[in-house]
């Protein structure tokens, strides 16, 4: 696919050279480290279970997932579309796909740079003596960049779908949302299909089901595969629809 | 090298390309002219691939734009009007960027950014940021991007939009540089901009093409006859002159403006420049001379013809409203004058003051300084205030000396 690397490259760039991506691996970086030395008091010293709690078994990891990705992918497409350079990109020789490709890829290394920080903690521990388990901690660090990558999915669809990214991410947030708090809101309806239909696109229980435990089971790493080739391929139409408006 | 049959496009009800058709050959350079609305863009966006058209086919060279948008996209340098670039980034980066989207071979990059750069005389700026440079700065790197890639077609939509004039005409010889390598189209609502660079010019008009050719084909299409405007003393019987003036070989018709002041005014319709005889019959004659120019409609004139649909104003240029600076506009008679035009006359020379006086005669005043100026009898001549400004404006105030001053 050509130019889907010189887009991600300068996806990267452009974000790095800006202050968002840095204000946001900031405030993620401090709030995890702080929270991590808390999980560890609460958990009486248990580093395995910390890490777990680090990625994916808090409620502050899932808070990350729901607003970071959307503050990341929401000027990807829209604002280029405001000031024109999706003008330059859409009649550059590279496909509609290749640059929503780009762009998604630049913001899935971010958001897997980012949640790489939880190997710190595992150094930092491992140096003092406890050794980590590191196959539980490379799972649930993939399963953090691949729910990442589902929610960068979200992002990028609502934002080739606006010209303002406030509205891009608040829309993403919004589907977000529903996405994470699906399965909670089915265990209030005692109807099995219900359940049953929630079950499939239950983000939080196919993270921690395979990947927090350690496990890479093929249809956990399906269903994350689907469900962001669906949002991309979303996003893809939607960059696509702009020329006919 | 481009090749456009009907093309038609619409948004929704509005038909912003109607039925389209024009070739541009290899090398050639073409001005699309038109109003803002008239579709330029649309129909340059259609040629990018970056809009596809409702109807109708776009070859660019040898593809179709919409079947085969990723080799017509090889083959063209785009500079849209809102000059996209990404501002946060240098603009060498920028090229390195365009260079990666055009799969340029690593070895060669560093060479063709340079050459690049040397093309638009921005080797200097290569490290500053865009978003720094100055909007016509600004247009030389989207243009140094749009060339990085050796385009066979460069598509260049308003390129000297929103710069001051000497940016316009640093961007415009940089176009007139680039002739010789690329096919080029360009568009612009701005005639000189145009005259100057292209030798074929389409003029589009609210979707369609309105004119095709020349600069001077144009003119000489689309305005029929120039004409000779002449201002002499001509002496007691204009009839006479008149007359003389017709018998010239060449001339269609000549129609006489009347007098201004003692000089008469007449325009001559002739298809070639006949100054020389008009200037011999004077001369024979013993006119004295004004005026004696050729004047051809400009292709503003026909523009506006095309675009306001107004017809007489390009077969009439002479009698358009003369600006009130213009002591010749200023009819002039001796005995009397209808009072409205008089009134004009006053108002013209000295508004405010003026526009109660009464004015019932009007006399011719003969000081050849005072340029043809009114001045009403029953008001008695005022010498010059002290405090007007020097002798000077009578040459550019209208009727400064005879100014009839309550």
């Amino acid at each position: 696919m050509r130019g889907w690397i010189a887009i991600t490259r300068r996806e990267l760039a452009g974000l790095f050279v800006g202050p968002l991506a840095w204000a946001l691996l900031f405030i993620a970086v401090l709030l995890q480290g702080w929270l991590f030395v808390l999980y560890l008091k609460t958990s009486g010293g248990d580093v395995d279970l910390a890490l777990r709690w680090t990625l994916g078994e808090s409620w502050v990891f899932w808070a990350l997932l729901i607003l970071v990705p959307p503050l990341l992918t929401m000027r990807m497409i829209s604002e280029e579309s405001r000031t024109g350079i999706l003008e330059f990109l859409l009649t550059a020789p590279v496909s509609d796909a290749a640059v929503v490709l780009g762009k998604f890829t630049a913001a899935v290394v971010f958001l897997g740079l980012l949640w790489s920080t939880a190997f710190l903690y595992g150094l930092a521990v491992s140096s003092l003596g406890i050794a980590p388990d590191w196959g539980a901690l490379a799972g649930g660090w993939l399963g953090a960049v691949l729910c990442s990558a589902l929610f960068s999915a979200i992002g990028l669809c609502a934002s080739a779908m606006t010209s303002t990214p406030i509205v891009a991410a608040f829309g993403a947030i919004v589907l977000n949302l529903v996405f994470v708090t699906a399965p909670l809101l089915a265990g209030l309806s005692d109807q099995t299909w219900v359940r049953a239909a929630v079950a499939r696109v239950d983000v939080i229980d196919h993270h921690k089901g395979s990947f927090l435990a350690g496990v890479l089971d093929t249809s956990y790493v399906a269903f994350f595969a689907a469900w962001t080739a669906f949002f991309v391929f979303v996003a893809v139409r939607a960059v696509e629809a702009r020329r006919w408006r | 090298m481009i090749s456009v049959s009907h093309l038609t496009r619409t948004f929704g009800s509005l038909r912003a390309l109607d039925d389209v058709s024009f070739e541009v050959a290899k090398g050639e350079v073409v001005g699309f002219l038109g109003p803002n609305g008239a579709g330029k863009t649309t129909a340059m966006r259609i040629l990018t691939g970056y809009l596809p058209a409702s109807s109708g086919t776009v070859r660019v060279a040898g593809f179709d734009v919409l079947r085969e948008s990723l080799e017509v996209r090889r083959r063209i340098g785009y500079l849209p009007e809102s000059v996209p670039l990404y501002r946060e980034h240098r603009v060498v980066e920028m090229l390195e960027f365009q260079a990666r989207l055009h799969a340029i071979p690593r070895r060669e990059r560093a060479s063709r950014i340079d050459e690049a750069l040397e093309q638009v005389g921005l080797t200097d700026r290569r490290r500053d940021l865009v978003g720094n440079l100055s909007r016509g700065l600004r247009q030389r790197a989207g243009l140094a991007v749009a060339l990085l890639p050796r385009p066979e077609v460069l598509i260049l939509d308003e390129p000297t939009s929103g710069l001051d004039p000497m940016q316009r005409l640093e961007v415009r010889g940089l176009i007139q540089a680039l002739r010789d390598r690329h096919t080029v189209l360009l568009s612009s609502h701005i005639l000189p901009e145009i005259e100057a660079v292209c030798p074929r010019v389409v003029i589009v008009h609210k979707g369609r093409i309105a004119a095709d050719g020349t600069p001077a084909e144009l003119v000489a299409k689309l305005a029929g006859a120039s004409h000779i405007r002449l201002e002499a003393v001509v002496g007691a019987d204009p009839a006479v002159a008149l007359r003389m003036l017709r018998s010239i070989r060449g001339v269609r018709d000549v129609v006489d403006h009347g007098r201004l002041g003692i000089h008469h005014q007449f325009d001559l319709a002739c298809d070639e420049d006949l100054r020389e005889d008009v200037g011999a019959i004077a001369a024979s004659r013993g006119w004295a001379l004004r005026e004696l120019s050729w004047r051809r409609p400009t292709l503003e004139q026909i523009f506006a013809r095309i675009a306001t649909g107004a017809s007489d104003e390009v077969e009439k240029p002479a009698r358009a409203p003369a600006p009130a600076g213009d002591p010749a506009s200023v009819p002039i008679a001796l005995g009397g004058l209808p009072p409205a035009s008089a009134a004009t006359a006053h108002a013209s020379s000295a508004p405010a003051s003026t526009a109660s006086a009464p004015a019932t005669r009007v006399v011719y005043n003969l000081n050849p300084f005072d340029r043809g100026a009114t001045r009403s009898l029953s008001v008695p001549k005022v010498v010059e205030d002290p405090n007007a400004p020097p002798p000077s404006t009578a040459d550019t105030g209208p009727n400064a000396g005879g100014a009839p001053r309550p």
